[in-house]
């Protein structure tokens, strides 16, 4: 029991550590250390997934009413596996990476912190923890952002921070009213609104969970709540930007489920105008960041803007509020997850090598750096859904869930929507391996020059490539561990 | 009859005999002749208030025996006798404070007829203080009237001339209203002796007869007495008095020869027309809007004035203002309020005044506000009683001014009609005071750089801060325990009429 | 006993400047020994309450000076005694810099006895009395730069504050009249026999009265002496402008409303509303004026407007649960505030640095107070496990509790100003731990963290900000039973 605290301590206690220690003497030293500290809180975290044996862990009390408690149910287990998966090799990636890039205790800091709110918030039992880590999250990852220290960077971690924390505020204002109109806060599938009490309030609550659901949509980077994400994700170091994309992006889809399951019950809101605007939001969110990517000439912000639509396909799952679609959602946690850090890093790795940051400057990249570019391509295959793998299989299931939903227009409208974005995704993703493999005849191959990265980087990439096509043709086992989580949210 | 009876009219004829003596003498003779005149009316006031508080009714006192309709009556209950106390007492201090810029402003062989001045001032305010007869009221605001002229124009400078003029004019203006008033009140009742004229108005008033010469009377006589005592928007005449004559004359005017007009005219109010006959003729409301705006414009001219005398003397229209809207409230209450407010502006004005003297005279004598910066360094004490002042005109609670504004205050929640427009001039104009007041005391308290001005210390002015200390005195006696003076306020309204 | 603790320091404020001390230690170790021991007296005050009124004099009629130790007394006395020591303390170091430090030290000490006065009133004309007072003492202080620009804060300070009584006096007037007495009792005091039909005159005179003391709580639009009376030195404006005197202001206002004219009478009524929505919007103006400035205390002073605000957006909803609210952000934004300033002061006593732009980097040079002005930061902002989250939670389930809906509008104003809470006090922590690349550090060679005598209060307070978050429950529920009526 008491591995939940050592996994969400051990962390933040190691990150402070570093923060407030002297400069070490060599970078190898920091790096032992950081390293070691990576694999204990992993080790910790698989401990406290072992070891539950269900209940609660009630920490203390914040207020008399307000306990601050801790749990693992099988969202957590998702949640917190991949958070460790991506995390520590978006960690090993920047053992190479941060070299070009200056206060790198500062960032080992900050990192590990980062990583122990969000295991807690993986972790946290009611709506309150959940809030405490939740903008606990926004304050501790935004010097990852504004690591560079350029205006630029500055500027967008701000606006990261203050977008964030207004919808943060927005959850916390819904809060107050489940406190009062809730049997409690903890998270129980099916909600915990009590039917008594809100009692000829329904309209007020639906507006209060629509706040909710902006609220914790912004951090998920949903319209109209979106544009931090474009501006923090790409200016942050590449592995930084990884984590943020594939993971911290996500604590808001975690929000949505714990909100929309937890709290509120899917029955509660089935139906209700809440949901429909919540579904128009997601496919507008999903259509305008493939444009916008689609539009987008510097690399990492192509890839952030994918991130702001891919997001919204999980997003728009959840929406939905079916079996499948429900499972589609969760599998595309992890697809998206896997895949969006594996591209971020390939990202980080060319301008790391190259210093090219542009979509147009990346041609014949893959002479350069050809197995990196293989990961890119499978991994971006993989994004645009074609079979076998993992993206497929996901929006599959999306897609499937949205068509067999009873909601008038929105069972072909949803579909249709989801593969025109796939087109898009393939529209901005495959360019880079086209022109990175096929450079064209006026290419000058004799000034080529093999700039393959050390396996720092290699095999972080290379790893979650293979997850991500590991999922794409075994989902079996996955897709059973989901359903039964999904047959207690319906 | 009792002994002490004789008093009022005996302290009375003192003074007239005294200024007649005083005409005569050397300059430090009339000085002591006037001092010690004023602590005996004091001592006779004392006695007949204490008499008159164990008789617990108001006596008549018949001149020489004649009885009315041929005869001069005296009339004192338990305010009269306060009043006169208390008018005492303040033109004594006013007196000490500013002996010594008297001095120096008026030239050494006219300096007794100053206090032969004074001494007439102080018959004729006891005069119009206990008077039961309406033209001999008439006889004493006359004299009043001129030797107020006289103590204005007794510093010999062009400007004091000037506002002498202007006062004489203005004042005359007022007297001649006021006779007419009385004029028509005999046409119509037969009588000069104020308890018969009541009788008879009562009788005119319920038959139904005379209503409109009755309500052209009361119109002439009020407007006759505002102007005479300044109300806004009669009040022209006086910043010049105010701030060109010399100290004392400034602080007696202020705090006593105006209030001596308003005594009579509540005098008029209650023992000749009638409370309930003046509160059903409309002038009652007049009286109160102009009261109102007297508050206002007062302080707005006040503010706008960069001369510290002349500042003061514009806050004392304020001061009347609040006076006038006390007697236009129409109640027993609000009429309370207005006579604690005369002895509570006479004591604090009076302060100022002798108060403000002392700065001036650190500050190379400029009366400029700017000049005065730092001044209460130089002159600590003066400062500090500047500071006492001014807190209680802007009522702070301690001092009387807080208790007159919560007198005020509760007189006008009595109010149905009158409630909110008395209320909310009284917070405005709270403010306004606040700004002028407290403008000047933070300037007082800025210091310069030490060297352009001398200071001055304790022992060069022993006499001076001891007066200073007796108003500083009077003031907190006033705000701190005001129930018992209030009481006497009350009683003595009842037995006035 | 009750005289005793407020006649002490109103003596030693004045020997203070008697006293020829021939060193400036001496004066500082008899004047700390003698704020020390009042607030030991106070708190043993507050143990062993005496249960009845203590009258000092009579002033006209049923009007009395006198003093009582009830639930709201014990909140706001035991809040100044126990801060009070530490701003002493903060100040002897503060005021090495500044001149003529006796008269600020003898009126700052005066101060603490007229707010323990405000404090133990057992009626509304003592303290209406005190309330007086406290301008009257306080503006010396505000002038004490002498400063042109000091002396015209202190001029509006005065306007503001006087015309601020002038109509709170109306107040007091019609509780007089209309109340069955002048002492606070909880529930209120208005007689309805004595009212009659004139329900709405009351009405409009509680909101003028409100008005009348929301201007030392600085309601809009009489905020504005606020950030003006920012040039006093430091010290001040942390306890004086963030604490005594401002919640003086919002303190009268919870007698008024709770113990005077009385929320059953109150509630739901038109004047409810009216103060309601200019609270909100208070709270909304006062963190966007923040957001705009660039003078680091005078940014801080907006954020006070805010939060002062905070304090009577609870007072408004007129439940005991809002009463709660009120009072818990009354005591714990005491202590963010006082934090969050005495870092402003000690930046300006280190560096002599006041406006924002100067801050980059700092954060390297002076950890300790940055550190610790982060963590105010956050509890301003009410980031849960800081102090600032427990209060605002409070006062947002009384609203929401209460069910008004112009309440949940308040909600919604309080999350609005979190935010900007958040856009004002991070871009500062942003500027002192990240400065920009190019930022070149030589050029804060030489500053460093101030000494024990500034550190000691600054850690005390964060200690207390983080207490108070993490366990609450007993000062809520010490407030809860004030709020019931129980002491």
């Amino acid at each position: 029991m008491y591995y939940i605290i050592l996994s969400i301590l051990f962390p933040v206690l190691s990150g402070v550590y570093l923060l407030v220690r002297k400069e070490m003497k060599s970078r190898k030293n920091l790096l032992w250390t950081t390293g070691i500290f990576f694999v204990i809180t992993a080790v910790f975290v698989m401990l406290a997934l072992y070891t539950w044996e269900g209940g609660i862990f009630a920490l203390f009390s914040l207020t008399q009413r307000l306990p601050i408690l801790f749990k693992v149910d099988e969202v957590s287990v998702v949640f917190s596996v991949m958070a460790v998966i991506i995390f520590l090799c978006a960690g090993l990636f920047s053992f190479e990476y941060m070299k070009h890039e200056q206060k790198e205790k500062r960032y080992y800091g900050f990192y590990l912190i980062a990583f122990g709110v969000l295991l807690a918030l993986c972790f946290a039992g009611n709506l309150i923890t959940f809030y405490l880590f939740f903008e606990m999250l926004t304050l501790v990852s935004m010097p990852l952002v504004l690591h560079n220290g350029s205006r630029e960077a500055i500027m967008a971690g701000l606006k990261y921070l203050f977008y964030s924390l207004s919808g943060a505020y927005m959850a916390l204002f819904g809060l107050y009213f489940i406190e009062r109109y809730g049997n409690t806060l903890t998270f129980s599938p099916g909600g915990v609104i009590s039917s008594q009490a809100a009692e000829g309030h329904s309209a007020m609550l639906l507006c209060i969970a629509f706040a909710m659901l902006i609220g914790f949509g912004v951090k998920a980077g949903m319209f109209p709540m979106h544009a931090w994400l474009s501006a923090a994700h790409p200016v942050a170091p590449a592995p930084a930007s990884a984590v943020l994309s594939a993971v911290i992006a996500k604590a808001g889809v975690l929000a949505v489920v714990r909100v929309v399951y937890y709290i509120f019950g899917a029955s509660f809101l089935r139906g209700t105008w809440v949901q429909k605007t919540w579904m128009v939001l997601t496919l507008i969110t999903i259509l305008m960041g493939s444009v916008l990517a689609y539009r987008e000439p510097v690399f990492k912000k192509r890839l952030a803007y994918s991130t702001v639509s891919q997001v919204s396909y999980i997003l728009f799952g959840l929406s939905v509020m079916n079996a499948d679609s429900l499972t589609g959602g969760f599998l595309h946690v992890l697809c998206h997850g896997f895949i969006k850090a594996g591209l971020f890093l390939c990202a980080g790795a060319i301008i790391y090598k190259t210093g090219k940051t542009r979509v147009e400057q990346l041609r014949g990249i893959g002479k350069e750096m050809p197995v990196l570019m293989w990961c890119y391509t499978i991994l971006s295959l993989g994004l645009i859904g074609i079979p076998p793998m993992c993206g497929f299989v996901s929006k599959w299931y999306l897609a499937e869930g949205a068509l067999s939903s009873s909601l008038y227009g929105f069972s072909w409208i949803g579909p249709v929507i989801l593969l025109l974005s796939a087109l898009l995704t393939a529209g901005y993703l495959l360019p880079v391996t086209i022109s990175g493999f096929f450079p064209g005849a006026d290419y000058p191959y004799g000034a080529l020059e093999k700039k393959e990265p050390s396996w720092f980087m290699t095999v972080p990439v290379l790893a979650l490539t293979i997850l991500s096509v590991v999922i794409g043709l075994l989902p079996e086992g996955l897709i059973y561990y989901l359903s039964q989580m999904i047959e207690k949210l319906i | 009859m009792d002994f002490v009876q004789n008093f009022p009219a005996a302290s009375i004829l003192l003074c007239l005999f005294a200024g007649i003596i005083s005409s005569g003498l050397k300059k430090k003779a009339a000085r002591r002749v006037n001092t010690i005149l004023i602590l005996i009316v004091a001592f006779l006031s004392t006695c007949t208030l204490l008499y008159t508080m164990r008789t617990g009714e108001a006596f008549v006192y018949v001149m020489g025996r004649f009885p009315a309709p041929w005869g001069n009556e005296i009339r004192a209950g338990v305010l009269g006798p306060l009043v006169a106390l208390f008018f005492c007492v303040i033109m004594l201090l006013s007196l000490e404070g500013g002996r010594k810029k008297l001095a120096d402003e008026v030239e050494e062989e006219k300096t007794f007829l100053y206090y032969v001045l004074m001494d007439l001032l102080l018959a004729s305010l006891l005069a119009l203080i206990y008077t039961n007869d309406l033209f001999t009221a008439y006889v004493f605001v006359e004299i009043n009237t001129i030797a107020a002229c006289g103590l204005i124009m007794i510093r010999q400078n062009g400007r004091t001339i000037e506002a002498a003029a202007r006062y004489m004019i203005m004042s005359l203006l007022g007297s001649g209203l006021l006779l007419m008033g009385i004029c028509m009140l005999y046409d119509m009742t037969g009588h000069l002796l104020m308890s018969n004229i009541r009788e008879q108005v009562i009788y005119l008033y319920a038959a139904g007869e005379y209503r409109i010469p009755l309500l052209v009377t009361i119109a002439l006589m009020s407007v006759g007495l505002a102007i005479k005592s300044a109300l806004f928007p009669f009040h022209a005449w006086l910043p010049d008095a105010y701030g060109y004559s010399t100290v004392s004359s400034a602080a007696i005017l202020s705090s006593l020869v105006s209030k001596g007009y308003i005594l009579l005219l509540i005098k008029i109010i209650y023992r000749v027309i009638g409370f309930d006959v003046f509160y059903n003729s409309r002038i009652i409301d007049v009286l109160f809007a102009f009261g109102l705006m007297g508050m206002i414009f007062g302080s707005f001219s006040a503010i706008r004035e960069n001369d510290v005398r002349r500042m003061i003397a514009f806050s004392s229209v304020a001061q009347i203002g609040y006076i006038y809207m006390g007697i236009g409230m129409g109640t027993q209450a609000g009429m309370t309020a207005s006579v604690f407010h005369i002895l509570s502006h006479a004591a604090t004005k009076s302060l100022l005044f002798i108060a403000a003297i002392g700065l001036t005279d650190v500050s190379g004598g400029s009366r400029k506000l700017v000049e005065l910066t730092g001044a209460a360094y130089r002159n600590k004490w003066a400062g500090a009683a500047f500071t006492v002042g001014s807190l209680s005109m802007v009522g702070v609670p301690l001092f009387s001014g807080f208790i007159s504004k919560l007198l005020f205050s509760q007189a006008a929640v009595q109010n149905g009609t009158k409630m909110l427009p008395a209320l909310i001039v009284l917070g405005v104009s709270t403010i306004l005071n606040a700004i002028y007041f407290m403008k000047t005391v933070i300037r007082i308290y800025t210091p310069v750089e030490s060297g352009k001005y001398e200071s001055i210390s304790f022992n060069k002015m022993k006499l001076y801060c001891l007066t200073l200390v007796f108003f500083v005195v009077l003031n907190v006696i006033l705000g701190v325990s005001s129930q018992p003076i209030v009481d006497l306020i009350e009683q003595g309204l009842v037995m006035f009429s | 006993m009750i005289l005793l603790v407020i006649a002490i320091p109103i003596i030693a404020g004045a020997l203070i400047s008697l006293i020829p001390f021939k060193e400036r230690r001496h004066m500082e170790v008899f004047l700390e020994t003698w704020i020390v021991l009042n607030s030991l007296l106070v708190l043993y005050l507050l143990v062993h309450r005496p249960d009845h009124v203590v009258t000092l004099a009579n002033f006209t009629g049923n009007l009395s000076i006198g003093f009582k130790v009830d639930g709201m007394s014990m909140v706001f006395a035991g809040l100044v005694s126990a801060l009070w020591p530490f701003a002493t303390l903060y100040a002897f170091e503060y005021m090495t810099k500044e001149e003529h430090e006796k008269i600020f030290f003898t009126f700052f000490t005066m101060t603490y006895g007229v707010t323990l006065g405000i404090a133990l009133s057992a009626n509304l004309l003592t303290m209406y009395f005190f309330y007086e007072l406290l301008t009257l003492v306080t503006v010396p202080l505000v002038m004490h730069t002498l400063t042109r620009e000091a002396i015209l804060a202190s001029r509006k300070y005065l306007y503001y504050s006087l015309g601020g009584a002038a109509f709170a006096f109306i107040g007091l007037i019609f509780i007089i009249i209309y109340g069955s007495t002048t002492d606070f009792v909880l529930g209120g005091v208005l007689d309805l026999e004595k009212v009659g039909d004139r329900t709405n005159v009351l009405l409009l005179i509680y909101v003028i009265a409100f008005m009348g003391f929301g201007v030392k709580a600085a309601v809009c639009p009489f905020n504005s002496w606020l950030p003006d009376a920012g040039v006093a030195p430091t010290p001040v404006t942390a306890l004086l402008h963030a604490v005594a005197v401002v919640k003086s202001g919002a303190f009268a206002i919870i007698r008024l409303t709770y113990y005077s004219f009385g929320t059953t009478f109150l509630e739901g009524t038109w004047a409810q509303t009216t103060v309601m929505l200019v609270v909100m919007f208070t709270i909304v103006y006062g963190c966007s004026r923040a957001v705009k400035e660039t003078h680091l205390k005078r940014r801080l002073a907006y954020s006070t407007i805010s939060n002062l605000s905070y304090v009577l957006f609870g007072v408004t909803i007129m439940t005991p649960l809002g009463m709660v609210g009120a009072l818990t952000h009354l005591v714990f934004h005491a202590v963010m505030k006082i934090s969050s300033f005495f870092c402003a002061g000690a930046v300006m006593h280190q560096t002599g640095k006041q406006y924002v732009h100067e801050l980059d980097g700092m954060g390297y040079k002076m950890p300790c107070v940055f550190g610790i002005f982060t963590v105010s930061s956050f509890a301003l902002m009410g980031v849960p496990g800081f102090a600032g989250f427990v209060s605002k939670w409070n006062l947002a389930t009384a609203a929401v509790e209460s069910g008004n809906r112009i309440a949940y509008g308040g909600i919604i104003c309080l999350l609005l100003s979190a935010l900007l809470t958040a856009i004002y006090m991070l871009t500062i922590v942003v500027r002192a731990f990240f400065p920009q690349k190019d930022f070149e550090m030589e050029m804060l060679s030489g500053i460093k963290d101030p000494n024990w005598k500034m550190l000691v209060p600054l850690f005390i307070f964060t200690i207390n900000m983080i207490m108070l978050g993490l366990c609450s429950a007993p000062l809520v529920n010490f407030f809860t039973n004030v709020a019931a009526g129980v002491y």
